[in-house]
């Protein structure tokens, strides 16, 4: 209690001082904050955009599906999979998904498209799909009395083949049993628009994709969504050693390019925020000299009545935690409501962005915990850290030379 | 009587080779317990360098100091912090509190580096401050006391660890003849009750008159050793 008595009162000695060392730590802790809340804003709005947009949280697939889809690579057990993923609390929801690609027709021309089979139920529980249509209507299960299924494409697909909502799509592909694949099928909706990753899509539901290519009961993907998103990866990897034949892949390994380049975008804004703070506690450090210059006479002293050198050192770090962590508590206060306003509101884009279909006219940030905790717990240990170079020279003083005889 | 220091052959030279000052040119005393001793001599004749090597806060070139037996030579860095805290009290000429702290926390400091429970260092704070003749200002900072009343203080807080030992480095030289005075029967009227030892360096001639055994020191040398 003495000794933190002594260390408040020595950052009270010189207040002025005390003042600009504190406010320039709390600039440091605020701007560093304010950085990794809109870069984690950003990346956490990225990554809901393709993850809800398309590849969910995590993936299931059957083997190497993931890097070298064929058509013949199906998951065939489905109920027990199902049963796995009903009985894991993580999981949200989930929807199985069929692949292949496809020549398709319009009225007199063709284009190459992608089909993706869908369950029309499960789907909006995973993905936005039903969001991006422009015109036309979601599709159900079932064929039309006529005994054709609905088909929802793609942007760019149906200006390529000049179809739209109500017009015949002729489909031509290669079935898993090799057979000739090719059906009718009637546009019920166009999705999103040219920039959509499934502008070339055409959209079945999944019974009739199964049936078009000669599936049965298989499909080729899982994609789920998980109650905490920050926690896929442990929950892909505890679904993973639950359904060891099978592959299981978070979103950063079907995403693996993007991953990459956000881990790096990251590292590069860290390196840069700790260079901010760097450049702060500078300062801190040659506040903190200058203070144990001052009391060098003091420092001898108390080595002389019995002060072991340690204690001199853990009295500067003392001192410089209680002034940096004054600082943080003063820049938390400060930019708490205004990291609130920029994860609530967010900064007005002059330009909208585009992504997927889904505009976007607010840069936002992110107010967690987190936001607030890494940076208070960066500044403190960077304060401790500076503070040890002061504290040993405090420590290496000779009580001789401090009280200035021989 | 028991030896409680002893300095054997001490030499201790500053300065570069050109400019080489011969501080203490091989001194060899022995102080027992219970003695008020005075280390007396001009400027420059190396009383506070013996006092300083005694202490432990400079090393000599040569010789060996025993304080209570033990070789302090032999010690770590932290050994020797530790005998300094437990065995020896420091009174300097400038008095050399802790600005920060209040007249009873500069007290209670040293015992706080001793592990004293709370309870028992507030009670001893009490009982030194009274000793001093300081009750009722122990609430006060260095700042708000006069030189005399400082001085009382560094003997508080030198005692207030129980030390074997008090080194006074020229305790009287900034203060008035009337507090001197004062305080020197303080610190005798300790020496005789608790049977302590006291060694002095001094210009000043009322420790002289006090002192049980004076020491006199030229050019580094022990010229004269008279015990009273």
């Amino acid at each position: 209690m003495l000794t933190l008595r002594i260390a408040f009162r020595n950052i009270l000695r010189q207040k002025r001082r005390s003042l600009l060392t504190g406010l320039s730590m709390t600039g440091g802790y605020m701007l560093f904050v304010f950085s990794f809340s809109l870069l984690e804003g950003s990346y956490g709005n990225l990554i809901d955009i393709f993850t809800l947009d398309n590849t969910g949280h995590v993936q299931v697939h059957k083997d190497d599906y993931l890097d070298k889809p064929k058509i013949y690579k199906s998951i065939q057990d489905r109920q027990q999979l199902e049963k796995v993923l009903e009985g894991n609390p993580s999981v949200k929801s989930y929807t199985p998904r069929v692949f292949s690609p496809a020549l398709a027709y319009g009225d007199d021309k063709t284009s190459p498209a992608r089909v993706i089979g869908i369950d029309p139920k499960r789907e909006p529980t995973v993905s936005r799909l039903e969001e991006k249509i422009s015109s036309g209507q979601y599709f159900g299960s079932n064929p039309d009395a006529d005994g054709y299924f609905e088909a929802m494409i793609g942007h760019g697909l149906a200006i390529s083949l000049k179809v739209d909502v109500g017009d015949e799509l002729v489909l031509i592909s290669q079935g898993a049993d090799g057979s000739i694949a090719n059906d009718i099928y009637i546009v019920s909706a166009i999705i999103g628009n040219r920039t959509s990753f499934d502008r070339m899509a055409v959209y079945l539901p999944l019974g009739a994709a199964q049936l078009f290519l000669s599936l049965g009961n298989d499909v080729h993907e899982y994609a789920m969504l998980v109650d905490n998103k920050r926690r896929n990866l442990e929950i892909a990897a505890e679904l993973q050693a639950t359904l060891p034949e099978l592959t299981v892949s978070p979103w950063q390994e079907v995403e693996a390019t993007f991953y990459r380049t956000m881990q790096s975008d990251k590292q590069s804004n860290h390196f840069m925020m700790g260079l901010i703070v760097f450049i702060v506690f500078i300062g801190v450090l040659n506040t903190v000299l200058m203070s144990v210059l001052e009391r060098t006479r003091e420092f001898g002293v108390l080595r002389a009545i019995g002060a072991r050198p340690d204690s001199l050192v853990r009295l500067i770090t003392l001192e410089t935690s209680i002034l940096a962590m004054a600082s943080v508590l003063v820049g938390l206060v400060l930019i708490s409501p205004y990291i609130y306003w920029v994860t609530e509101v967010g900064f007005l884009i002059p330009e909208p962005i585009d992504m997927s279909g889904i505009e976007f006219q607010h840069l936002k940030g992110e107010f967690s915990l987190r936001v607030f905790l890494l940076p208070m717990a960066f500044i403190l240990a960077t304060a401790i850290v500076i503070s040890i170079p002061p504290g040993i020279r405090a420590a290496r003083i000779l009580p001789k030379e401090a009280l200035g005889s021989h | 009587m028991t030896k409680v220091i002893e300095t054997r052959d001490l030499l201790r030279k500053f300065g570069s080779e050109e400019t080489e000052v011969i501080a203490l040119d091989h001194v060899s005393i022995d102080i027992e317990e219970g003695e008020f001793t005075a280390i007396i001599g001009p400027s420059g004749s190396g009383k506070t360098t013996l006092l300083h090597l005694i202490g432990g806060l400079d090393e000599p070139d040569s010789g060996a100091v025993y304080l209570s037996g033990t070789n302090i030579a032999q010690m770590s860095g932290n050994e020797l912090s530790d005998f300094r805290r437990d065995h020896i009290g420091f009174i300097f000429q400038a008095y050399n509190l802790i600005p920060v702290l209040s007249a009873e926390e500069n007290i209670e400091y040293i015992m706080l580096l001793q592990g004293v429970p709370a309870a028992k260092r507030k009670a001893r704070v009490q009982e030194m401050l009274a000793m001093v003749g300081l009750e009722g200002l122990g609430d006060r900072r260095p700042a708000h006391l006069s030189g005399g009343q400082q001085q009382r203080v560094a003997v508080a807080r030198a005692m207030a660890s129980n030390p074997d030992i008090i080194l006074a480095d020229e305790p009287t030289a900034n203060l008035d003849s009337k507090t001197g005075i004062s305080l020197l029967d303080v610190m005798r009227e300790l020496n005789e009750q608790q049977n302590m030892t006291f060694v002095f360096s001094t210009h000043d001639q009322k420790i002289m008159d006090r002192a049980t055994r004076l020491i006199h020191l030229r050019d580094g040398a022990v010229e004269k050793d008279e015990r009273k």
